[in-house]
């Protein structure tokens, strides 16, 4: 989820291969103080979340935001065309029958907030076509479990020391990921 | 350890005086309403007889639902779910009871399927009707549902209770009776709200009344394990439950109020649309009369617009207040929309029906004609033909009402001598309200319905030990920071 932009290009990168073992070692190694900079499943790991302390997304608030403005926009137009620029008696019915807009309104309420949601979604995490991503191990999108570490700003001893915690928290591989100057940025 | 639910004398003491209060309810009603021999009291048995045999039915399929999808989430409080049947010992032979004593001229809630049985009118679909009430096939289908909601009560009950305590290896099988009791409830539930319900008023269609009355059935039976989760806590019961589980309860209850919203509403639209005098007849009664246009909107904002606004945000679905509140409230929503569909007294009426179909079709030509007036007068400056034209078309559809009303007239006192069974007395239209009656049957039900589901309940271990989702259910934890 979280793909911050920065200027680093050089990383540890350390692989589990069990969700139970590595869910535990994010816990043990955010309690160590180390601060993790990514973290990729092959699938989605119930609690990840929360092991990485989060904060809850705003996506659905601006979910809210875009179904509103579709109910508006439907209600609106309905509105206009029945009463003001094109009234048609249709079996009897009032001008303004609400009921019946009722359908059309939740129909554009869904459009927009999905719609909305999903660009709001990919804009936010730079997922636009042409785009080539980072990839810090391939095998992310198999069966491994990855956190990513910036190593950037960190001394020797620090690197070496975070090799060591997760090595001990049960990674099976650990190594170190170095990008070219703004590869995939 | 054992732990089983004590069911102490003090509460028994106290659903016993609930289920006095009922009874001083019904004596309250009988005495009060006389009106179409004791409609008014028969109305208030079926429809709380009804709500709570589906909390039951409902309680059952949460679990068998939740079997047949390797559900983890519910394994908590599936003793609760499965202990909400209690009330199916007696539930479904009290409906079977009132359709038997409607036959008989006891009351008059099903008069107007005896009335269909001879009318001479042939009707769209009354040769089938004719067929489906016909009065051996009504009673023994009724009596066939109480017979296979006990059994099924009765045995699931058993059979859970073996796989949660005992062996784990016969968990698979309690897969298929899960599988047999989803295809009972989907038959019998839909066809027992044709057979007790919508016979009420027997001309009203309405295809989708079984998924109707599903959801608020799930409703209901959502709002009451809450309650009864948050109950039991308080008792210091069910130590692993938390506001996890209780979310998911939330999401649920949340779920089910706009699935609701969207039967009722498909219901209602199109029927508004089609405007069928059949199905019109059925709104038209109830707008047409101040306090059921009230409790139609009233059951419309508790159980659509209170969850709507309420229960979308997490934090109040993990609010034991806040979801306590909204669950009782619900609870007397979906208690309203039942008294929408049973407190007209009569439901139908061979006179009163001929007018209000008369008073649709007259509406109808009224509101074209303002319409129209409205439209000529708004593109061209000459609106004078067409106001005269509407004009003598609604003059025509009062004579015809006339003469509809006469020919009623003569129908009634031709069919008297044949078979309209509650003889001479007039049946007149009853609106009822709920008033101090309806609410002190409403708690004497309640309380039957819980002294069931806690006797139930004592009998068994709460927690599903040997259950193999239990660890999965005791670990769901999700707390943003």
């Amino acid at each position: 989820m979280s793909a911050a932009s920065t200027t680093s290009n050089k990383f540890v990168v350390g692989l589990w291969d069990h969700e139970e073992v590595y869910l535990h070692a994010i816990e043990h190694i955010r309690h160590k103080g180390i601060e993790i900079y990514d973290s990729l499943t092959p699938f989605p790991v119930h609690g990840l979340e929360d092991a990485l302390g989060y904060k809850e997304s705003r996506l659905h608030t601006a979910g809210f935001f875009f179904g509103a403005t579709g109910m508006t926009l439907a209600l609106t137009f309905m509105t206009w065309v029945m009463t003001t620029n094109y009234p048609i008696n249709f079996g009897g019915k009032p001008y303004w029958p609400v009921p019946s807009f009722i359908p059309i309104t939740f129909e554009l309420t869904v459009l927009f907030s999905a719609w909305g949601m999903t660009l709001t979604y990919l804009v936010r995490n730079k997922l636009w076509p042409g785009r080539v991503p980072r990839i810090y191990d391939k095998r992310t999108t198999d069966d491994r479990f990855a956190l990513v570490f910036d190593a950037e700003k960190l001394s020797d001893a620090d690197i070496s020391s975070i090799k060591e915690v997760c090595k001990k928290e049960g990674a099976v591989e650990v190594k170190d990921k170095v990008f070219a100057e703004n590869e995939g940025l | 350890m054992t732990d089983n639910f004590e069911f102490t004398d003090k509460l028994k003491k106290n659903l016993f005086i609930m289920m006095g209060i009922g009874l001083l309810g019904l004596v309250y009603v009988f005495l009060l309403y006389p009106e179409n021999s004791h409609a008014r009291l028969w109305s208030n048995i079926l429809a709380n007889t009804y709500y709570f045999t589906g909390i039951g039915l409902f309680g059952m399929f949460a679990v068998a639902a939740g079997t047949l999808a390797y559900g983890g989430w519910h394994i908590l409080v599936k003793r609760i779910f499965l202990s909400l049947s209690g009330f199916l010992r007696i539930g479904g032979f009290i409906l079977a009871g009132i359709v038997v004593l409607g036959l008989l001229n006891v009351h008059t809630l099903y008069d107007g399927v005896k009335h269909i049985l001879h009318e001479p009118v042939v009707t769209p679909n009354h040769t089938t009707k004719v067929i489906f009430f016909a009065p051996v096939f009504w009673v023994s289908r009724v009596f066939v549902y109480a017979g296979l909601w006990l059994g099924f009560s009765w045995y699931m009950n058993k059979f859970f209770a073996r796989t949660d305590q005992t062996d784990p290896k016969v968990y698979k099988q309690s897969k298929l009776l899960a599988a047999a009791f989803i295809v009972m409830f989907a038959l019998t539930e839909s066809a027992a709200s044709w057979d007790l319900i919508m016979s009420l008023d027997p001309h009203w269609y309405s295809t989708l009344f079984g998924w109707y009355n599903f959801a608020s059935y799930g409703c209901a039976a959502w709002a009451m394990t809450i309650l009864l989760v948050i109950y039991l806590k308080s008792l210091g019961y069910l130590p692993k439950v938390n506001e996890n589980h209780v979310h998911d309860l939330g999401k649920l209850l949340f779920g089910f109020s706009i699935f609701w919203t969207y039967l009722w509403f498909d219901q209602f639209m199109l029927q508004w649309y089609a405007n069928i005098p059949e199905e019109t007849s059925f709104w038209v009664k109830r707008f047409g009369h101040g306090y059921f246009k009230f409790t139609i909107f009233l059951a419309l904002i508790v159980n659509f617009v209170f969850p709507l606004v309420f229960l979308i945000k997490r934090g109040n679905k993990r609010n034991f207040k806040i979801i306590g509140f909204g669950s009782a409230l619900l609870i007397f929503g979906h208690y309203v929309d039942f008294f929408n569909y049973t407190f007209v007294e009569p439901n139908w009426n061979h006179e009163l029906d001929h007018k209000h179909h008369a008073k649709v079709e007259t509406e109808k030509v009224v509101l074209y004609a303002a319409n129209e007036e409205h439209h000529t007068t708004a593109t061209t400056t000459d609106a004078t033909p067409a106001h005269d034209n509407t004009e003598a078309v609604a003059t025509e559809v009062k004579h015809e009402e006339a003469k509809h009303e006469g020919e009623s007239h003569a129908h009634e006192t031709g069919a008297e001598g044949e078979h309209v069974g509650h003889g001479e007395a007039e049946v007149v239209a009853n609106y009822a309200s709920i008033n101090i009656g309806e609410v002190l049957v409403f708690i004497g039900f309640l309380g039957a319905f819980l002294f069931l589901f806690f006797r139930n309940l004592a009998k068994r271990p709460i927690t599903p030990e040997n259950d193999p989702y239990l660890k999965e259910c005791e670990r769901i934890t999700v707390t943003y920071s």
